[in-house]
């Protein structure tokens, strides 16, 4: 899922200035379960501004509204028609259902509630971790289903490199991380291990083509037999 | 003046306003059921001094939503208050130790917005204890006294035309 947190109240306020009638817009699936941008953070973010807005001396009206996904075209529908109304749209999607909301409302601006981060998981209650680039060429059937791309604060190839201390990154000495970062090559290796697969790091990787990740500019999927 | 609390439909009970040129300082509780089995005593306590009072019994501190905490000082509440149990009593488990970590998530709110964060409170009482729910709401009308209105509350343009105590 894309993982994101909400901007600061007074940034959101600033973009914000000048804007009477605003619709908060929220997407009940990726941001929701990072408790960024779903429906509740809608309610959150409202009542925040109301007060905000209130101790400012403005009057605002403010609407709020949620879609299961505001990054596919037909789930917009709704807010499109809410939006209409507004002045300015305040989305707490992810930078995606940002943009596709703004696809569809070209005279009113839309705004960003979250900012995006990641793609990750839910690693326990209230922490989400990355763990996934995006880079166009996994790697995760030679390490054990850990990627080291994202997880290894180098993005070694063929790892460990010679700083991890009692099982922990070294990323760990130049600033505080709660909980403490592991080294994701002693991760692939336990892993490895514990199914039997240690020869798999017998393989060396091969130079990645980083050309299919985010160097190689937008990327796109297409398949002709879901076009219209 | 005599005034007796009275149950307002659901779980709210409310105490009746005496109405003035100036409206009274509003003091809104969230109490677990547990922890306070009569909130009708409460909303009567709150009521018999300088405040308006209004208590919602909840199933659990816990049930209680960030977004409502907003909601009600945005539209309703001078102060507001949120009552559980002592972490180690809560038949939820975990739940008043959740209702602490919202309280906390919801003041930061009040810190940006630029409001006090002690207009949010909260007490862990054991059910039964009188003498904890008593100091609890002379703590909240300290409280309330010293912070006065409520400037982010809807329709209080600076304070203008409330009484504080």
């Amino acid at each position: 899922m894309i993982v994101g947190t909400r901007k600061p109240l007074a940034e959101i306020q600033d973009m914000l200035k000048g804007f009477d009638r605003i619709l908060l817009s929220g997407c009940d699936t990726c941001v929701a379960e990072c408790v960024a941008g779903g429906r509740k953070e809608v309610a959150e973010l409202a009542a925040a501004l109301r007060m905000a807005f209130q101790m400012a001396g403005r009057e605002v009206d403010i609407r709020e509204n949620s879609v299961d996904r505001q990054c596919i075209h037909e789930f917009l529908l709704d807010v499109v028609e809410q939006a209409e109304s507004a002045q300015a749209v305040l989305s707490l999607a992810c930078g995606a259902g940002v943009q596709a909301l703004a696809a569809h409302l070209p005279e009113i601006p839309v705004f960003p509630a979250l900012n995006t981060l990641f793609i990750g998981e839910t690693a326990e209650r209230g922490l989400w971790l990355e763990n996934c680039r995006g880079c166009g060429d996994c790697l995760l059937g030679l390490t054990g289903g850990i990627c080291p791309v994202t997880r290894c604060a180098k993005s070694l190839l063929n790892g460990p490199c010679g700083g991890p201390k009692n099982g922990l990154c070294e990323i760990n000495l130049a600033r505080e991380f709660n909980p403490e970062v592991p080294c994701a090559w002693l991760q692939i290796y336990e892993r490895l291990m514990a199914l039997g697969q240690l020869d798999r790091l017998m393989q060396v990787a091969r130079p990645k083509d980083w050309s299919q990740g985010d160097a190689g500019g937008p990327r796109r999927v297409l398949r002709p037999d879901q076009r219209p | 003046m005599l005034q007796i609390a009275f149950k307002n439909g659901g779980n709210d009970y409310l105490m009746p306003e005496v109405r003035t040129m100036s409206r009274k300082l509003q003091i809104v509780v969230l109490a677990c059921q547990q922890a306070l089995p009569e909130p009708g005593r409460l909303a009567a306590t709150l009521g018999n001094s300088d405040f308006k009072g209004r208590v919602v019994a909840e199933p659990c501190s816990s049930k209680v939503e960030v977004f409502q905490m907003l909601r009600i000082l945005s539209t309703e509440a001078d102060l507001l208050w949120i009552i559980g149990c002592p972490e180690e009593l809560c038949r939820f488990t975990e739940g008043s130790f959740r209702m602490g970590r919202r309280v906390d998530y919801a003041r930061n709110y009040l810190a940006e917005i630029g409001l006090e964060t002690q207009r949010l409170g909260m007490s862990r009482i054991p059910p039964g204890d009188e003498q904890a729910l008593t100091e609890a709401a002379a703590e909240m009308q300290r409280l309330a006294r010293s912070l006065g209105p409520n400037p982010a509350r809807s329709g209080s343009p600076g304070g203008e035309g409330v009484s504080k105590p």
